[in-house]
């Protein structure tokens, strides 16, 4: 088991605003998960940062790819 | 009713920095691994929020990975 | 001499006893008499093969700017909501000093996606405190208003600049205790706080720079006058939603206040977050807390135009590379014949018919008339090209500038979410009605109610239907004298026919200030809306009456 947070699952799905969201599973060290929900903008930013094609390809990653990009202004 | 054991947080006290926080809620950990911890746990704050990391005074930040 | 009887019709009043044949007679705005009424009124209404219930109310909207020029709060009324809650989210049009209504304007925008015109032209802009924004709206009301103050714009009134900055000193808490309390006495009904929005900026409204204190204060304040604290936790995480239902549960506990949250959503994608939620409040209640959480009745659709990259197509990497390029490159690679050819292939032999065959045209933009309301495959087929081609061209025809709207993509499931509806400690509402009004529709979750969870899953009888969005509602907020069909209550009274009351397709219409565009939904199977016993729509047409009040 990974020693740190890392992306078990990503799937589309219905932001409250009408945009499509990226629904991210996040499994912990110990095996628990939290979900962690991005915009396009960001959702689109993070695929990119993981050099993923499809959303399948983002499981793995570190947690800390979510943090590239994160938007500073 | 009991109340089930859920989530355990803290609210940020006024002016704390992440490195506040995470000294107050893991006061046995190395400060760097803490704010770790904190900022894994909390990406709510510290990945999508614009700008990214600003703590603000309502916050919910956990002190613990989720419980399932 | 009565003043209107309703004969004949069902009446379902709201309590959720069955409903009895009978009459419902009206005197000086009043529920006079219900069951077999003798006597004579100044009009009668055949209610034969229809119900008759108390007014719909809508516990959550965000109509504060559109009530300074249509007091009917369009379309709301003529879906038989008779009372509406304005003010949610932490965002009111009062206490609002001049100085500081740009800032408003901008959270306002925002959130109800206004046109600037909207705030400029439509109405004059009178009052500054919570009372002259009461009496601006009360001059010309068909529907009844229970407004909520927000506490963004209470922070801004005290703190100024600094709301958006930075936690309150004890001096500006106490005052912003004393303000809230001129609002309560002004008319409001509680106070809306929110832990989610941002203003037009992007920045966190001012309510999310307050400490837990100061919501303890301003809760302190609520407690004196027993009313509502109404807040928008971070709902796309259940550890934190659950997180403030033990807030509220405490401030509810503390103060004795009720308190309500919105929204909850069930989504396939996190199964357990709504039942997880429920759980927690089932053990706040049986602590004696009051937290109720808002669910919409309506599924929630996904928009997208080619004009800014969509997660929708977060499956097809090649999509994704050209959508997000600069305008003009994006523009270059739709109009490269072998890049659209290696588009489309992605989609598979189908040519993108299940995934995107089903998309509909919205209009409202540049799509022409003819394509709006309809299935993209249909529209294809018409062209003799497969879904993916179409969508590309049909947006390259018009600019871009062309909305597709995937529907029923969340919070979706009858089967699950209509066991939740009907659980008792589930308040119906988080409508929205009157916000994002250029997204989607915020109207018609009523008809929606009777449609889907009544009518086509039977997930509640006609009775509870009622209930929940009538006397429950009015009880959850303290609305004394509505949401029953009770003798010495308001003649809120709406008249339908209970095989057909639905909400219609959603449409674009151009009726905001400065032919502003907006989606509505027509209402169906509704006959006649009372306002304090005057009919204040029938026969799919608006009256001239204004018997609408701000109640509390």
């Amino acid at each position: 088991m990974s020693e740190e947070a890392v992306i078990a699952g990503a799937e589309i799905a219905a932001g409250h605003d009408g945009a499509a969201e990226l629904v991210l599973r996040l499994r912990y060290p110990g095996g628990t998960e939290g979900v962690v929900v991005l915009e396009a903008e960001k959702g689109l930013e993070l695929m990119a940062a993981c050099g993923a094609a499809h959303l399948d390809e983002l499981a793995g990653h570190s947690w800390r790819k979510l943090l590239e990009g994160a938007c500073s202004t | 009713m009991d109340l089930t054991i859920q989530r355990r947080f803290v609210t940020p006290m006024a002016g704390e920095s992440v490195q506040d926080i995470a000294a107050r809620a893991l006061p046995g950990e190395p400060l760097d691994s803490a704010v770790d911890q904190i900022r894994s746990w909390n990406l709510h704050i510290f990945a999508m929020r614009k700008p990214a990391g600003l703590i603000l005074g309502s916050d919910v930040v956990f002190v613990e990975p989720p419980r399932r | 001499m009565f003043d209107v009887i309703v004969r004949n019709g069902l009446v379902v009043d709201g309590s959720g006893e069955a409903g009895f044949r009978g009459d419902v007679a009206v005197k000086n705005g009043l529920i006079a008499a219900v069951g077999t009424v003798s006597g004579s009124a100044r009009r009668e209404i055949d209610a034969g093969g229809r119900v008759v219930a108390p007014g719909f109310i809508d516990p959550h909207t965000h109509f504060d700017v559109q009530l300074l020029w249509d007091g009917a709060a369009r379309p709301a009324l003529e879906h038989g909501v008779t009372c509406i809650v304005p003010g949610n989210c932490s965002l009111s049009l009062a206490p609002l000093k001049a100085a500081d209504r740009p800032k408003v304007v901008g959270m306002f925008q925002q959130i109800e996606e206004m046109p600037p015109e909207a705030f400029t032209q439509a109405f004059d802009w009178t009052w500054e405190d919570f009372a002259g924004y009461r009496d601006a709206i009360a001059r010309n009301l068909s529907i009844n208003v229970a407004p909520l103050v927000g506490h963004s714009v209470i922070r801004l009134w005290v703190m100024g600049e600094a709301a958006q900055q930075r936690t309150a000193t004890p001096d500006e808490v106490a005052a912003m205790q004393d303000v809230l309390r001129e609002c309560l006495k002004a008319g409001a009904v509680g106070l809306s706080t929110s832990f989610v929005d941002l203003d037009e900026h992007g920045r966190p409204v001012p309510s999310r720079f307050a400490d837990f204190p100061e919501l303890d204060a301003l809760s302190a304040v609520l407690g004196e006058f027993g009313r509502m604290l109404q807040c928008v936790p971070e709902f796309y995480d259940v550890d934190i939603t659950i997180a403030r239902i033990d807030q509220l549960s405490e401030l509810s506990l503390k103060h004795g206040i009720p308190t309500t949250f919105s929204p909850v959503f069930d989504n396939t994608s996190t199964p357990d977050n709504a039942p997880r939620i429920l759980a927690r409040v089932e053990e706040q209640f049986a602590r004696g807390a009051r937290v109720w959480p808002q669910m919409q009745t309506r599924p929630i659709d996904i928009s997208f135009s080619l004009l800014r990259p969509s997660l929708f197509f977060a499956r097809l990497p090649r999509w994704v590379r050209v959508l997000r390029q600069p305008l003009e490159a994006r523009l270059h690679a739709l109009n490269d014949p072998e890049t659209v050819a290696k588009m489309v292939e992605d989609l598979g032999a189908d040519g993108g018919q299940r995934m995107m065959g089903g998309l509909i045209v919205r209009g409202g933009d540049a799509a022409p008339a003819q394509m709006v309301g309809r299935a993209l495959g249909e529209i294809a087929a018409e062209r003799g090209q497969v879904p993916a081609q179409a969508l590309i061209d049909i947006s390259l025809e018009h600019g871009l500038d062309v909305a597709f709207l995937a529907a029923d993509m969340g919070h979706e499931a009858t089967d699950r979410i209509g066991p939740m509806l009907a659980h008792p400690l589930v308040h119906i509402g988080a409508s929205d009605g009157g916000a994002h009004i250029a997204s989607f529709s915020t109207y018609g979750d009523t008809g929606y109610l009777f449609s889907e969870f009544v009518r086509k899953s039977g997930g509640l009888s006609l009775e509870q239907a009622v209930r929940k969005i009538t006397a429950e509602t009015a009880d959850i907020w303290g609305l004394e004298g509505r949401g029953r069909l009770t003798p010495g209550h308001a003649a809120d009274i709406v008249i339908f026919d209970p095989d057909t009351i639905d909400r219609g397709e959603e449409r674009p219409v151009f009726d905001m200030p400065g032919e502003g565009m907006r989606y509505v939904r027509d209402a169906r199977g509704i006959d006649t809306v009372l306002v304090n016993g005057e009919v204040a729509y029938t026969a799919g047409a608006y009256t001239e009456a204004r018997s609408g009040v701000v109640c509390t």
